[in-house]
Protein backbone atom coordinates (compact mmCIF):
# COMPACT_ATOMS: atom_id res chain seq x y z
CA UNK A 1 0.00 0.00 0.00
CA UNK A 2 0.97 3.28 -0.69
CA UNK A 3 1.46 6.33 1.36
CA UNK A 4 -1.38 8.71 2.41
CA UNK A 5 -1.07 11.55 0.34
CA UNK A 6 -3.60 13.84 0.33
CA UNK A 7 -3.49 17.19 -1.03
CA UNK A 8 -0.40 19.28 -0.38
CA UNK A 9 -0.48 22.62 1.73
CA UNK A 10 0.69 25.12 -0.72
CA UNK A 11 -1.65 25.23 -3.48
CA UNK A 12 -0.38 25.15 -6.89
CA UNK A 13 -1.35 27.50 -9.57
CA UNK A 14 -1.10 28.22 -12.98
CA UNK A 15 1.82 30.50 -12.95
CA UNK A 16 3.96 27.81 -10.23
CA UNK A 17 3.91 25.44 -13.93
CA UNK A 18 6.02 25.31 -17.10
CA UNK A 19 5.84 22.43 -20.09
CA UNK A 20 8.07 19.79 -18.80
CA UNK A 21 7.41 20.06 -15.56
CA UNK A 22 7.14 16.30 -13.95
CA UNK A 23 4.64 15.91 -11.05
CA UNK A 24 5.16 13.73 -7.87
CA UNK A 25 4.92 10.62 -9.13
CA UNK A 26 2.58 8.03 -6.50
CA UNK A 27 4.29 4.61 -5.93
CA UNK A 28 1.93 1.96 -5.05
CA UNK A 29 1.82 -1.68 -4.59
CA UNK A 30 -1.45 -3.15 -4.70
CA UNK A 31 -2.27 -6.14 -2.63
CA UNK A 32 -5.88 -8.44 -2.89
CA UNK A 33 -7.00 -6.46 0.13
CA UNK A 34 -7.14 -3.69 -1.91
CA UNK A 35 -8.15 -5.58 -5.05
CA UNK A 36 -11.06 -6.67 -2.88
CA UNK A 37 -12.39 -3.46 -1.19
CA UNK A 38 -12.38 -2.03 -5.10
CA UNK A 39 -14.33 -4.66 -6.79
CA UNK A 40 -16.76 -4.56 -4.18
CA UNK A 41 -16.80 -0.17 -4.39
CA UNK A 42 -17.52 -0.68 -7.80
CA UNK A 43 -20.00 -3.73 -7.66
CA UNK A 44 -17.62 -5.41 -10.01
CA UNK A 45 -17.93 -9.61 -9.73
CA UNK A 46 -15.14 -10.41 -12.35
CA UNK A 47 -13.36 -13.69 -11.49
CA UNK A 48 -10.21 -13.01 -12.76
CA UNK A 49 -9.70 -10.14 -10.02
CA UNK A 50 -10.15 -12.71 -7.30
CA UNK A 51 -10.15 -16.24 -8.07
CA UNK A 52 -7.42 -17.59 -9.00
CA UNK A 53 -8.04 -20.45 -10.57
CA UNK A 54 -10.52 -19.03 -13.15
CA UNK A 55 -7.43 -16.25 -13.82
CA UNK A 56 -5.01 -18.98 -14.45
CA UNK A 57 -6.64 -22.32 -15.98
CA UNK A 58 -9.59 -20.13 -17.51
CA UNK A 59 -8.09 -17.19 -18.69
CA UNK A 60 -4.17 -17.98 -18.81
CA UNK A 61 -2.71 -15.35 -16.58
CA UNK A 62 0.13 -15.73 -14.25
CA UNK A 63 -2.42 -14.83 -11.29
CA UNK A 64 -5.63 -12.33 -10.90
CA UNK A 65 -5.37 -9.35 -12.36
CA UNK A 66 -5.43 -5.83 -10.68
CA UNK A 67 -8.05 -4.29 -11.89
CA UNK A 68 -7.60 -1.55 -14.57
CA UNK A 69 -9.83 1.14 -13.53
CA UNK A 70 -8.17 0.73 -10.05
CA UNK A 71 -4.95 1.62 -12.28
CA UNK A 72 -6.59 4.94 -14.06
CA UNK A 73 -8.01 5.73 -10.65
CA UNK A 74 -4.39 5.44 -8.60
CA UNK A 75 -3.45 7.87 -12.17
CA UNK A 76 -6.37 9.95 -11.44
CA UNK A 77 -5.28 10.52 -7.90
CA UNK A 78 -1.78 11.55 -8.89
CA UNK A 79 -3.15 14.43 -10.55
CA UNK A 80 -5.34 15.08 -8.17
CA UNK A 81 -3.19 15.57 -5.46
CA UNK A 82 -1.08 17.63 -7.59
CA UNK A 83 -3.29 20.07 -8.19
CA UNK A 84 -4.91 20.56 -4.82
CA UNK A 85 -8.43 21.80 -3.57
CA UNK A 86 -8.90 24.76 -6.18
CA UNK A 87 -7.62 22.74 -9.30
CA UNK A 88 -10.11 21.10 -11.32
CA UNK A 89 -9.83 17.99 -13.27
CA UNK A 90 -11.19 19.26 -16.71
CA UNK A 91 -10.88 15.98 -18.51
CA UNK A 92 -8.51 12.40 -18.06
CA UNK A 93 -8.14 10.01 -20.45
CA UNK A 94 -6.37 6.00 -19.93
CA UNK A 95 -5.68 3.31 -22.02
CA UNK A 96 -5.10 -0.15 -20.75
CA UNK A 97 -2.09 -1.29 -22.21
CA UNK A 98 -0.82 -4.26 -20.22
CA UNK A 99 -2.15 -6.18 -16.95
CA UNK A 100 -1.00 -6.10 -13.19
CA UNK A 101 -0.80 -8.30 -10.54
CA UNK A 102 -0.72 -7.77 -7.06
CA UNK A 103 2.51 -7.46 -5.04
CA UNK A 104 4.11 -5.92 -8.04
CA UNK A 105 5.15 -1.99 -7.49
CA UNK A 106 3.22 0.61 -9.91
CA UNK A 107 4.18 4.10 -10.19
CA UNK A 108 1.56 6.87 -11.38
CA UNK A 109 3.20 10.38 -12.67
CA UNK A 110 2.67 12.59 -15.27
CA UNK A 111 4.76 15.81 -17.46
CA UNK A 112 3.02 19.12 -18.45
CA UNK A 113 3.28 19.26 -21.93
CA UNK A 114 1.17 22.41 -22.72
CA UNK A 115 -0.31 25.39 -21.11
CA UNK A 116 -2.60 28.23 -21.79
CA UNK A 117 -4.86 30.61 -20.71
CA UNK A 118 -8.23 30.38 -21.90
CA UNK A 119 -11.09 32.95 -20.73
CA UNK A 120 -9.31 33.57 -17.71
CA UNK A 121 -8.97 30.08 -16.97
CA UNK A 122 -5.53 28.60 -16.74
CA UNK A 123 -5.86 25.10 -18.60
CA UNK A 124 -2.84 22.59 -17.81
CA UNK A 125 -2.27 19.53 -20.13
CA UNK A 126 -0.29 16.41 -18.78
CA UNK A 127 0.76 13.18 -20.75
CA UNK A 128 0.07 10.55 -17.58
CA UNK A 129 1.82 7.37 -17.36
CA UNK A 130 1.32 4.05 -15.14
CA UNK A 131 4.24 1.92 -15.05
CA UNK A 132 5.73 -1.53 -13.52
CA UNK A 133 9.73 -0.37 -13.82
CA UNK A 134 10.01 0.67 -16.38
CA UNK A 135 6.72 -0.74 -18.37
CA UNK A 136 4.44 1.55 -19.72
CA UNK A 137 1.12 -0.51 -18.88
CA UNK A 138 -1.72 2.84 -18.82
CA UNK A 139 -0.66 5.85 -20.64
CA UNK A 140 -3.02 8.36 -20.97
CA UNK A 141 -3.45 12.29 -21.12
CA UNK A 142 -5.22 14.59 -18.67
CA UNK A 143 -6.06 18.31 -18.49
CA UNK A 144 -6.47 20.37 -15.29
CA UNK A 145 -7.61 24.30 -14.47
CA UNK A 146 -5.53 25.48 -11.93
CA UNK A 147 -6.17 28.98 -10.50
CA UNK A 148 -4.41 32.12 -12.08
CA UNK A 149 -2.40 34.31 -9.34
CA UNK A 150 -2.07 37.24 -11.59
CA UNK A 151 -5.41 37.22 -12.06
CA UNK A 152 -7.05 36.93 -8.73
CA UNK A 153 -4.35 39.70 -7.60
CA UNK A 154 -5.29 42.14 -10.70
CA UNK A 155 -8.76 41.70 -8.92
CA UNK A 156 -8.46 42.61 -5.66
CA UNK A 157 -5.67 45.31 -6.34
CA UNK A 158 -7.64 46.93 -9.31
CA UNK B 1 -5.93 -15.26 -45.73
CA UNK B 2 -9.94 -15.51 -44.32
CA UNK B 3 -10.05 -14.50 -40.82
CA UNK B 4 -13.17 -15.63 -38.16
CA UNK B 5 -15.18 -13.41 -37.41
CA UNK B 6 -15.67 -13.26 -33.92
CA UNK B 7 -18.19 -10.38 -34.01
CA UNK B 8 -22.24 -12.00 -34.33
CA UNK B 9 -24.29 -10.11 -36.84
CA UNK B 10 -27.17 -9.65 -34.65
CA UNK B 11 -24.09 -8.02 -32.10
CA UNK B 12 -22.77 -5.88 -35.14
CA UNK B 13 -26.30 -4.39 -35.89
CA UNK B 14 -26.11 -2.58 -32.64
CA UNK B 15 -23.23 -0.53 -33.48
CA UNK B 16 -25.15 3.23 -33.47
CA UNK B 17 -27.97 2.07 -31.03
CA UNK B 18 -28.16 2.72 -26.97
CA UNK B 19 -26.75 0.18 -25.75
CA UNK B 20 -27.94 1.34 -22.04
CA UNK B 21 -29.56 3.74 -20.08
CA UNK B 22 -29.09 3.60 -16.37
CA UNK B 23 -29.99 6.10 -13.12
CA UNK B 24 -28.27 6.39 -9.92
CA UNK B 25 -28.20 8.70 -7.29
CA UNK B 26 -24.50 9.68 -5.69
CA UNK B 27 -24.11 8.39 -2.46
CA UNK B 28 -21.48 9.81 -0.25
CA UNK B 29 -20.64 6.95 1.95
CA UNK B 30 -20.49 4.77 -1.50
CA UNK B 31 -17.88 7.22 -3.39
CA UNK B 32 -15.86 7.53 0.38
CA UNK B 33 -15.88 3.45 0.18
CA UNK B 34 -14.53 3.72 -3.51
CA UNK B 35 -12.42 6.33 -2.56
CA UNK B 36 -10.50 4.76 0.22
CA UNK B 37 -10.17 1.81 -1.83
CA UNK B 38 -7.88 3.86 -3.80
CA UNK B 39 -5.94 5.59 -1.29
CA UNK B 40 -7.19 8.86 -2.17
CA UNK B 41 -7.75 10.83 0.58
CA UNK B 42 -8.36 14.19 -1.02
CA UNK B 43 -10.18 16.17 1.39
CA UNK B 44 -12.57 17.41 -1.01
CA UNK B 45 -14.48 14.03 -0.58
CA UNK B 46 -14.41 13.96 2.77
CA UNK B 47 -14.21 17.12 4.32
CA UNK B 48 -17.12 19.64 3.45
CA UNK B 49 -15.08 22.53 5.68
CA UNK B 50 -12.52 22.01 3.10
CA UNK B 51 -14.71 21.52 0.23
CA UNK B 52 -16.61 24.96 1.04
CA UNK B 53 -12.92 26.58 1.24
CA UNK B 54 -13.02 25.99 -2.46
CA UNK B 55 -15.83 27.04 -3.70
CA UNK B 56 -17.50 23.71 -3.35
CA UNK B 57 -20.95 23.38 -1.78
CA UNK B 58 -19.96 20.80 -0.01
CA UNK B 59 -17.95 17.26 -0.09
CA UNK B 60 -18.24 16.65 -4.00
CA UNK B 61 -17.64 12.75 -5.53
CA UNK B 62 -13.97 11.95 -7.14
CA UNK B 63 -14.47 13.06 -10.73
CA UNK B 64 -14.17 9.34 -11.83
CA UNK B 65 -16.44 8.19 -9.39
CA UNK B 66 -19.37 9.15 -11.53
CA UNK B 67 -19.24 5.96 -13.58
CA UNK B 68 -20.15 4.16 -10.87
CA UNK B 69 -23.35 6.13 -9.04
CA UNK B 70 -25.08 4.54 -11.72
CA UNK B 71 -24.40 0.67 -11.43
CA UNK B 72 -27.51 -1.41 -10.70
CA UNK B 73 -27.87 -4.44 -9.40
CA UNK B 74 -27.62 -7.82 -10.90
CA UNK B 75 -29.09 -11.23 -9.44
CA UNK B 76 -26.14 -13.69 -8.62
CA UNK B 77 -27.78 -16.16 -11.13
CA UNK B 78 -28.03 -13.66 -13.75
CA UNK B 79 -24.04 -12.85 -14.12
CA UNK B 80 -21.81 -14.25 -16.60
CA UNK B 81 -19.87 -16.91 -15.95
CA UNK B 82 -16.75 -15.46 -15.18
CA UNK B 83 -18.85 -13.56 -12.82
CA UNK B 84 -18.93 -10.15 -14.35
CA UNK B 85 -22.44 -8.65 -14.81
CA UNK B 86 -23.61 -7.21 -18.87
CA UNK B 87 -25.96 -4.48 -17.51
CA UNK B 88 -23.84 -1.43 -17.91
CA UNK B 89 -22.26 -2.54 -21.36
CA UNK B 90 -25.80 -3.33 -23.08
CA UNK B 91 -24.93 -7.37 -22.56
CA UNK B 92 -23.46 -7.41 -25.86
CA UNK B 93 -22.38 -11.48 -26.15
CA UNK B 94 -19.24 -12.42 -27.92
CA UNK B 95 -19.28 -15.97 -27.93
CA UNK B 96 -15.99 -16.69 -29.49
CA UNK B 97 -14.25 -14.08 -27.90
CA UNK B 98 -15.26 -14.81 -24.41
CA UNK B 99 -12.19 -13.20 -22.09
CA UNK B 100 -12.77 -9.55 -21.31
CA UNK B 101 -10.70 -6.84 -20.64
CA UNK B 102 -11.66 -2.68 -20.07
CA UNK B 103 -9.65 -0.62 -23.07
CA UNK B 104 -9.71 2.44 -22.00
CA UNK B 105 -11.80 5.49 -20.79
CA UNK B 106 -11.65 9.65 -21.81
CA UNK B 107 -13.71 11.32 -19.61
CA UNK B 108 -14.50 15.17 -19.66
CA UNK B 109 -15.85 16.64 -16.68
CA UNK B 110 -18.51 19.34 -16.50
CA UNK B 111 -19.56 19.88 -13.43
CA UNK B 112 -19.29 18.02 -10.03
CA UNK B 113 -21.59 15.74 -8.54
CA UNK B 114 -22.89 16.05 -4.61
CA UNK B 115 -24.64 13.78 -2.31
CA UNK B 116 -28.48 13.11 -3.48
CA UNK B 117 -28.15 13.91 -6.68
CA UNK B 118 -29.82 11.79 -9.80
CA UNK B 119 -27.40 10.70 -12.18
CA UNK B 120 -28.81 9.27 -15.71
CA UNK B 121 -25.94 7.56 -18.28
CA UNK B 122 -27.33 6.72 -21.75
CA UNK B 123 -24.12 4.65 -23.65
CA UNK B 124 -23.97 4.60 -27.12
CA UNK B 125 -22.44 1.60 -28.93
CA UNK B 126 -19.92 3.87 -31.30
CA UNK B 127 -18.27 0.85 -33.19
CA UNK B 128 -17.38 -2.84 -33.12
CA UNK B 129 -14.42 -3.95 -35.29
CA UNK B 130 -12.25 -6.74 -35.34
CA UNK B 131 -8.67 -6.68 -34.96
CA UNK B 132 -5.45 -8.32 -35.25
CA UNK B 133 -3.04 -8.02 -32.06
CA UNK B 134 0.09 -9.07 -31.54
CA UNK B 135 -1.29 -12.56 -29.48
CA UNK B 136 -3.84 -12.55 -31.94
CA UNK B 137 -7.26 -11.09 -32.89
CA UNK B 138 -9.72 -9.32 -30.73
CA UNK B 139 -12.72 -7.59 -30.57
CA UNK B 140 -12.73 -3.67 -29.69
CA UNK B 141 -16.06 -2.52 -28.50
CA UNK B 142 -16.49 1.73 -28.16
CA UNK B 143 -19.11 3.29 -26.32
CA UNK B 144 -19.86 6.89 -25.77
CA UNK B 145 -21.58 8.04 -22.60
CA UNK B 146 -23.41 10.98 -21.02
CA UNK B 147 -23.65 11.34 -17.59
CA UNK B 148 -26.74 14.35 -16.53
CA UNK B 149 -28.43 15.37 -13.45
CA UNK B 150 -31.85 15.67 -12.12
CA UNK B 151 -31.67 19.52 -13.28
CA UNK B 152 -30.84 17.76 -16.96
CA UNK B 153 -27.22 19.65 -16.38
CA UNK B 154 -24.35 17.23 -18.23
CA UNK B 155 -22.13 16.29 -15.61
CA UNK B 156 -19.55 14.46 -17.64
CA UNK B 157 -19.38 12.84 -21.34
CA UNK B 158 -17.10 9.48 -21.95
CA UNK B 159 -15.94 7.57 -24.52
CA UNK B 160 -14.94 3.27 -23.20
CA UNK B 161 -14.07 0.93 -24.88
CA UNK B 162 -13.47 -3.05 -24.22
CA UNK B 163 -11.37 -5.78 -25.65
CA UNK B 164 -13.06 -9.44 -25.93
CA UNK B 165 -10.26 -12.16 -27.00
CA UNK B 166 -10.84 -15.73 -28.32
Amino acid sequence: MSERTGMPTEQLHFEDVAVGDAIPTLTTTVDQTQMFFFSAATYNGHRIHYDTSWASDREGYDDVLVQGPLQSALLARAVTDWIGGAGRLVSFSAQNRAVAFPGEELSFGGTVTATRLADGRGLVDLEVVGRRGDDVLMPGTATVELPVRAQSSTAAGS
Amino acid sequence: MTVESLIPAEVQERVGTVAAVAVGEVYRRDWQRWAVSVEDHNPLWFDAEVARAHGYDDVVAPPLYVQYAVLGVTPLDGLRADGSSGAVSGSLAFPDAPRRMAGGESTTFHRPCYHGDEITMERRIESIVQKQGRSGPFVLVTWRTTYTNQRDELVAEATTSMIARP
